[in-house]
């Protein structure tokens, strides 16, 4: 075999690349800004640090140990300290190396797709009951009406939460979310006592599944074991607490972007109607290329050279799931088409040690909501007041009235 | 037991090395190697490995 010499990279300048202003509320992971960075280099200057925006190098560096993931210091970057500090250095998100392993692995077994799979009529009853309410009158809310109420009910269903609070879930989610966002210090109060209400819930179940344990996954998370370790009490808790907020707000998102995408392609959604087998292939078409978590953020953990470019200890680093999702070296026909068949995958679950715990879960929960919506919601079309997240950060519909042909 | 790792569907998320670390690790570049005859009394933690591999890469032959 002849192998081709591999000539040295040149060194590559951070004064020679694009600069995308990611923080601007204006700034969209789609913009042309971002298309012409991509086709000028695999990377791109940011107000925080780097962008990588090509498939391959997104691919490695998600799996690259020379990088944590970022958001760890995200409390004391705001000064905030006390409970909620406390539950974030606590989540496997934040975690690393043999702390992050043993959680994980005590954590893994619930999320397996053996175990889940029971759960799969439950979802397709679930989606069904949703869209009686609006399927007469071919109009919805659909993030009010569907969205938001599948997601919830189904992170519910999981932690044996009665599925009727459901309600207290999406409160619960949305004012500890504040701690993303700008007023994070000074919402505080607010969001320790919805980590309260949150912790009291989960509380409550780990007590009742220790003294009666059932078939169900919480029940499995609770019991769960190896090599004789368990989930010590504050574990389990700041865990479930975790699963609301990992879940939740991602699954409701996620599903407004879907609704979207097929409403700019309407022969697939007939499609997709006709062959229900096609709601995985669409799942991962949708999360491809239109992901709801837009970007991962990892930090540097020493200085290292990557492709020629020095990267220093501390360096923020975004790697752009969307835009390596369409990246014509990686896609030779990056159009959406969920009969596509050989694509690579999507980082749309993030990849490498903190590939996203619960999936299983979202790939199947979705893939069996999205051919039900198709049969039920014929000719969909956007209606007038969508409400957008800005396409950054994570992604989604405040508000997405739809509009489709009720069936007789 | 033996392990069978489809490497044309390996990602090297490396999730199995962080379930079974006796059997399975990540070398220097990233890249997965394992063991394909572990030791029977691993079956729990292999198994733990199969169901947690993101793309369902790994199979058992007995
Ligand atoms: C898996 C758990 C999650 C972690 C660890 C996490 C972490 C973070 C951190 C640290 C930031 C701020 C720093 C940055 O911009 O990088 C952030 C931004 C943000 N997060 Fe999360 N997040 C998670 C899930 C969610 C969920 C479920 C939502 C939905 C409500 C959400 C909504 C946001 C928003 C809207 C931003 C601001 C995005 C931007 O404009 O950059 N996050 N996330
Ligand atoms: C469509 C739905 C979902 C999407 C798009 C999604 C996306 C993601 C992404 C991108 C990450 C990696 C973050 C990073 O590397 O910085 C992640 C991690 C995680 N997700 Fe999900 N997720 C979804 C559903 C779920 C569900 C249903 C659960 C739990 C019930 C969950 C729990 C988690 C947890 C615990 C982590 C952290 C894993 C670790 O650090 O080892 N996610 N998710
Ligand atoms: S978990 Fe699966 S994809 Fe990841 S390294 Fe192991 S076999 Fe490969």
């Amino acid at each position: 075999m002849t192998q081709t010499p591999t000539a040295a990279t040149p060194p590559l300048s951070w004064d020679d690349l694009a600069y995308l202003p990611v923080s601007d509320s204006s700034f969209s992971v789609q913009s042309d800004a971002v298309r012409q960075a991509r086709a000028q280099g695999w990377c791109a200057r940011t107000p925080y640090g780097l962008a990588v925006l090509r498939y391959d190098e997104v691919n490695k560096l998600i799996k690259d140990r020379r990088l944590r993931q970022g958001s760890w210091a995200w409390p004391a970057h705001n000064g905030v300290t006390g409970r909620f500090a406390d539950w974030w250095a606590g989540w496997l998100l934040n975690m690393e190396g043999e702390d992050h392993a043993r959680l994980r692995r005590l954590l893994n077994p619930a999320f397996s797709p053996r175990a889940l799979a029971e759960l799969s009529p439950t979802f397709v009853a679930l989606a069904n009951e949703l869209v009686d309410g609006f399927a007469a009158t071919g109009e919805c809310e659909y993030v009010s009406q569907f969205a938001e109420p599948y997601a919830a009910r189904v992170v519910a269903m999981l932690l044996g939460i009665p599925e009727q609070e459901w309600p207290a879930i999406a409160e619960v989610s949305a004012t500890i979310g504040l701690a993303m966002g700008v007023t994070f210090a000074q919402e505080l109060p607010r969001i320790e006592e919805a980590l309260d209400r949150l912790f009291a819930y989960c509380d409550a179940i780990i007590a009742d599944r220790t003294a009666n344990p059932r078939d169900d996954f919480a029940t499995t998370l609770v019991l769960a074991q190896r090599d004789g370790e368990r989930l010590s009490p504050t574990e389990l808790r700041d865990s479930m607490a975790l699963l609301v907020f990992g879940g939740f707000d991602t699954t409701r998102n996620q599903l407004a972007l879907a609704m979207k995408t097929f409403a700019e392609h309407p022969d697939q959604w007939a499609l997709l109607a006709q062959r229900p087998d096609l709601g995985k292939a669409a799942v991962e078409e949708v999360m491809r290329v239109s992901p709801t978590v837009t970007w991962v953020t990892r930090e540097a953990l020493a200085d290292f050279e990557f492709q020629g470019l020095t990267i220093e200890a501390g360096t923020t680093v975004h790697l752009f799931s969307e835009s390596a999702g369409t990246d014509p070296r990686a896609f030779a026909d990056p159009s959406f088409d969920i009969t596509a068949e050989g694509r690579v995958p999507h980082f749309g679950f993030g990849g490498g040690a903190h590939h996203c715990l619960g999936h299983f879960v979202g790939r199947m929960d979705m893939s069996v909501a999205l051919p039900i919506l198709a049969q039920r919601m014929p000719d969909l079309r956007i209606g007038p007041g969508a409400e957008w997240m800005p396409l950054s950060g994570n992604t989604g519909a405040h508000r997405l009235p739809l509009l489709f042909t009720p069936q007789s | 037991m033996k392990v069978v790792v489809d490497m044309t569907l390996c990602q090297d998320h490396g999730q199995c090395a962080i379930a079974a670390p006796e059997v399975f690790r990540m070398d220097e570049d990233s890249k997965l190697v394992f063991d394909a005859e572990p030791d029977e009394s691993l079956s729990d933690a292999v198994q733990d490995a199969i169901d947690v591999c993101p793309v369902q890469a790994i199979f058992l032959e007995r």
